[in-house]
């Protein structure tokens, strides 16, 4: 079970700056043999990663197909209604076995690979091979192999909120430890509801998936590089704003309120039309929006490691999931969700404010752009080191945007697991 | 049905019709006409011009093929009247950040399905290749136009354009309309 089959050992790879988490050594965004540590220590090591909302997978039998870094993964409802997440590759070859994103298995409860048809239950056992026993007696396989010594890869499996996360490592804390207490408030706190599925796309980005990851964690940026919000004169909606994390600086959220000095309480609920004088936008109505949280918080983005993202931009709620494709690309999966609860008209406003994120997000698409400009800048510079000092030179959460703690929380896990 | 629910049902599918009139050759030429200029408006830079292809009241939205198919609401790309297509042609002229690049697109024959509610309904195939300022080149796009289109004389207009993407995976961003 590794990647870093014919990488070198780690010490001979990269030494961590003497400076700590306030410098970050380039060549950690383009080294091949990095790339397959960090598939067996970061994604198949003690984390818990992203595989798909349960509403994809109701019923018993349905399943979606997914990744966790570069490995294949089945998730599948078994028929007592809890979830299986097994890696999608044939003990006999290792061809994958279910090469379909989604579909259901109605009248057996199981796999069959599509090249021998080798058969697997829910749980990953083996239970068939074709001609075992061979055709008339001939041929057929030995009489000492064991089917039982052969399983596919499983994953342990946890929900919170209909998000579902597996992991491949036993040494993994349980989903709410890992999170910690002000990580799971605030995802209980956006998916206040069932969720369901309103969209879904992805986005190929030419860089490094760290470079994503460090971006999500980044609020020194959002009103530099995106100057929509500016331009439109759109700031008033978000004055105050802040950096959380859990206890270890392992997960971030940033986040922004309205400003708290002109009697909110009168948003409360309803609806707040856009007003054309007060914007630069020849139609407002983009953002037309309804405070849907209490605590008042128009934008927030929740970073948790190593590559998820639960975004609520204004009343647009989603996911994003990162995969990686090589040292020098990653994709990014976007699920816009809105919730059962939901009425016609908000679920029109989460339809309007899709315009703001993903892709062709008014707000977010320079993000899709700018690891690319940085994969392209450190060429020929590998020896150099990003400087990462804005908010000091610690982790821990902070009550503004002008800092990086969180990008140094980051830093600080991967140097954890990666042992640098 | 209100207008939210109509427009939150957008996306179901057109059923072609048994052809019962022939469509009129002026109705023809100004679709032809509409699909040509534009893509050349956007090909050609001038991408002030493309909102104008449109009518006041309007849907434009780029969703993947899947999403579509199955009935999903949300897509890259929503907008619902020309003037919030006019704020995206603002931004992307003064906001937003991104490498410069151009698109070619190439389209197919437009199908005339249908004439219902005072529209044409039509769907054209397009491929768009697109040309980063380094010269590198990338199919970008392929897919279908599926197009509400209202004729008035020589002009026509779209009352809504649904571009369905065969790939749900879009490359770094989409800031150029398709
Ligand atoms: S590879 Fe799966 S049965 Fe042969
Ligand atoms: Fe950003």
């Amino acid at each position: 079970m590794t990647q870093a089959i014919t990488a070198r050992a780690i010490p001979e790879l990269l030494t961590w700056p003497e400076e700590g988490i306030t410098r970050v050594p380039m060549h950690v965004f383009s080294d091949p043999e990095l790339y397959a540590w960090e598939q067996d220590l970061i994604f198949r090591g003690p984390t818990w990663n992203f595989l798909c909302l349960e509403v994809e997978i109701p019923e018993p039998g349905e399943f979606i197909t997914t990744h966790v870094g570069d490995s294949p993964i089945i998730v599948v409802r078994r028929k007592d209604g809890s979830i299986s997440a097994l890696v999608n590759r044939c003990v006999h070859k290792g061809s994958i076995i279910c090469h379909q994103p989604k579909g259901k298995r109605t009248r057996t409860h199981n796999f069959v690979c599509p090249y021998h048809n080798w058969i697997y239950d829910f749980d990953g056992n083996l239970t068939s091979i074709a001609f075992e026993k061979g055709i008339q007696q001939k041929g057929g396989m030995t009489a000492d192999f064991d089917k039982t010594e052969h399983r596919l890869t499983r994953l342990n499996v946890e929900t919170i909120n209909g998000l579902v996360f597996g992991t491949f490592s036993d040494e993994t804390p349980p989903l709410r430890e890992y999170l910690g207490p002000v990580m799971v408030e605030h995802i209980e706190r956006t998916l206040h509801g069932k969720p369901k599925i309103l969209g879904r796309y992805s986005q190929m980005m030419h860089n490094n998936w760290k470079l994503y990851i460090e971006n999500s964690r980044d609020n020194y940026h959002p009103s530099l590089l995106h100057a929509f919000f500016s331009t439109f004169k759109l700031n008033r909606l978000s004055a105050e704003g802040g950096t959380r994390q859990d206890d270890k600086s392992w997960h971030h959220i940033t986040f922004t309120k309205r400003y708290t000095d002109k009697g909110d309480a009168a948003y409360d609920s309803g609806m707040i039309r856009a007003q054309k004088e007060d914007f630069g936008l020849k139609d407002p109505s983009l953002i037309d929006q309804w405070m849907e949280f209490p605590d008042q918080i128009t934008n927030s983005i929740q970073s948790i490691f190593p590559g998820f993202v639960l975004q609520q931009v204004m009343n647009s709620l989603g996911t994003r999931q990162i995969i990686t494709h090589g040292p020098e690309k990653c994709e990014l999966v976007w699920t816009l969700i809105g919730l059962e609860e939901d009425t016609e008209e908000q679920t029109y406003v989460r339809l309007k404010q899709s315009n703001l994120v993903g892709p062709a997000g008014l707000v977010s698409m320079e993000d899709g752009a700018i690891g690319g400009f940085v994969q392209k800048g450190i060429k020929g510079d590998l020896d150099k080191r990003a400087i990462i000092e804005m908010g000091g030179k610690s982790v821990g959460g902070m009550p503004t945007r002008a800092t990086e703690t969180s990008v140094r929380g980051f830093w600080k896990v991967y140097r954890e697991l990666m042992d640098v | 049905m209100g207008v939210v629910s109509k427009r939150l049902k957008m996306n179901s599918t057109v059923v072609p019709l048994p052809k019962q009139t022939p469509i009129p050759a002026t109705v023809r030429d100004a679709i032809a006409t509409l699909q040509m200029q534009y893509v050349h408006a956007i090909d050609d830079d001038r991408i002030e011009r493309w909102p104008q292809f449109f009518t006041e009241k309007c849907v434009y939205q780029i969703i993947p093929r899947v999403e579509y198919d199955q009935g999903r609401l949300i897509g890259v790309w929503f907008c619902d009247n020309r003037a919030m297509l006019e704020d995206r042609v603002s931004a992307l002229r003064e906001v937003n950040v991104y490498e410069p690049h151009v698109y070619r697109h190439v389209i197919g024959p437009t199908e005339i399905i249908d004439h219902a509610d005072g529209a044409y309904h039509a769907r054209t195939s397009y491929i768009v290749v697109r040309t980063m300022s380094d010269g590198e080149m990338s199919v970008f796009s392929a897919g279908r136009y599926v197009d509400e289109i209202v004729v008035d004389g020589e002009t026509a207009l779209l009352r809504k354009r649904s571009v369905v993407t065969d790939s749900y995976r879009y490359d770094t961003l989409v800031v150029i309309p398709l």
